[in-house]
């Protein structure tokens, strides 16, 4: 423990405490970037799979022209493991944050009811 | 002189519902500030901004002039950040002496923190065995401000220390917030009953729906304070 008889020292310690201190800059929201991006890869995914397929589909071969059908069909079924992993994302996110303000709101109205039944 | 806490266009709250709608204070090093407001303004969250449990959605928490948005609330109470919460956050089912001892964690031995304890409040050193639950509503907010003050804070976070108590243990425990600030230690009080904080103060603040209305002299303020608890038509208007 620190001298408390003087103010001065004291703070000049406070500050260099202060100083060290591991600053994150955190977030209010965390799951919120998570959200945007799991929605934003299974759009990305949905789009990338609607345009490889239809590709695959209008690709009629000329003579003598090569036809990319298994490059279109890989890049299908990377858009669909893309649209897969973002639904999940943001389901398992939104649901996280869901259950967040839920257990916020639940210890709330358990103070409440403790301070009620305590007569505070 | 770089103020000790700053809070610059806060905004913040419990998850998409911001409850503060930029708020900005200042508290200078050795000062009291008293945050006063009616139930709902906002002024226990902005305790919870300034201790590091609720993060800033928007603008800036600085502390002795650095920004410390993100900053664990732990950190913060090892440098020296101490909030004594609304209710008191003491332990009902331990002894004075566990009480005590929980918060050796912060880095205080078990003797300092007993020989401060009682120093402050001789009335805790008989209670040493009493389960704190069963003390007296004062009592254990001594016993919440002793285990806090044994931290040596260099900024003090009161919230409604006069909860529930009787005028006369209110004034006592806030003698003993005046002899503190005495020592250097800022202190930002916050409380929706103002008399028992202004005769302390050398700021205090008026909080309605989440912004801080005015700022000045506590003389000043005890006279629009009721004006703005009935009609909320003090100060600026957002």
């Amino acid at each position: 423990m620190s001298d408390t008889s003087n103010p001065s020292s004291r703070l000049q310690e406070f500050q260099t405490e202060v100083d060290s201190l591991k600053v994150t800059g955190g977030k209010a929201n965390p799951e919120r970037t998570w959200v945007i991006i799991g929605a934003l890869l299974m759009i990305a995914g949905i789009v990338l799979s609607i345009i490889s397929y239809a590709s695959i589909s209008s690709s009629a071969p000329l003579k003598g022209q090569i036809v990319f059908t298994d490059d279109y069909a890989a890049l299908g079924t990377l858009g669909l493991v893309l649209a897969v992993v973002g639904a999940a994302l943001f389901i398992v996110m939104s649901l996280r944050r869901y259950f967040r303000f839920w257990l916020i709101r639940l210890i709330f109205e358990q103070r409440e009811q403790a301070d009620r039944i305590a007569g505070r | 002189m770089t103020p000790i806490l700053e809070l610059r266009g806060v905004r913040g709250g419990y998850g998409t519902i911001d409850v503060l709608h930029g708020v900005s204070l200042t508290v200078e090093p050795g000062q009291v500030h008293a945050l006063l407001g009616p139930n709902g303004a906002g002024k226990t969250t902005t305790l919870s901004v300034c201790s590091g449990q609720i993060v800033p959605s928007a603008g800036q928490l600085i502390i002795s002039g650095r920004e410390v948005n993100g900053v664990s609330s732990d950190s913060l109470a090892r440098a020296g950040v101490c909030l004594i919460p609304e209710g008191r956050g003491i332990f009902p089912n331990l002894t004075v002496t566990e009480n005590l001892r929980m918060f050796t964690h912060s880095g205080v031995s078990m003797n300092e923190m007993q020989e401060t304890a009682f120093a402050q409040f001789p009335r805790l050193k008989e209670r040493r065995k009493q389960i704190a639950g069963t003390m007296s509503g004062g009592e254990q907010q001594m016993l919440a401000m002793a285990r806090s003050l044994a931290a040596n804070p260099a900024l003090l976070l009161l919230d409604e220390l006069s909860m529930g108590l009787a005028p006369l243990i209110v004034e006592e425990l806030y003698e003993r917030v005046a002899a503190l600030a005495s020592q250097g230690v800022s202190i930002l009080v916050v409380e929706q009953f103002a008399q028992a904080v202004l005769g302390i103060a050398d700021v205090a603040s008026i909080m309605l729906h989440g912004r801080i209305t005015r700022t000045g002299p506590p003389q000043e303020i005890a006279e629009e304070l009721t004006e703005a608890y009935l009609g909320g038509t003090s100060g600026s208007h957002a």
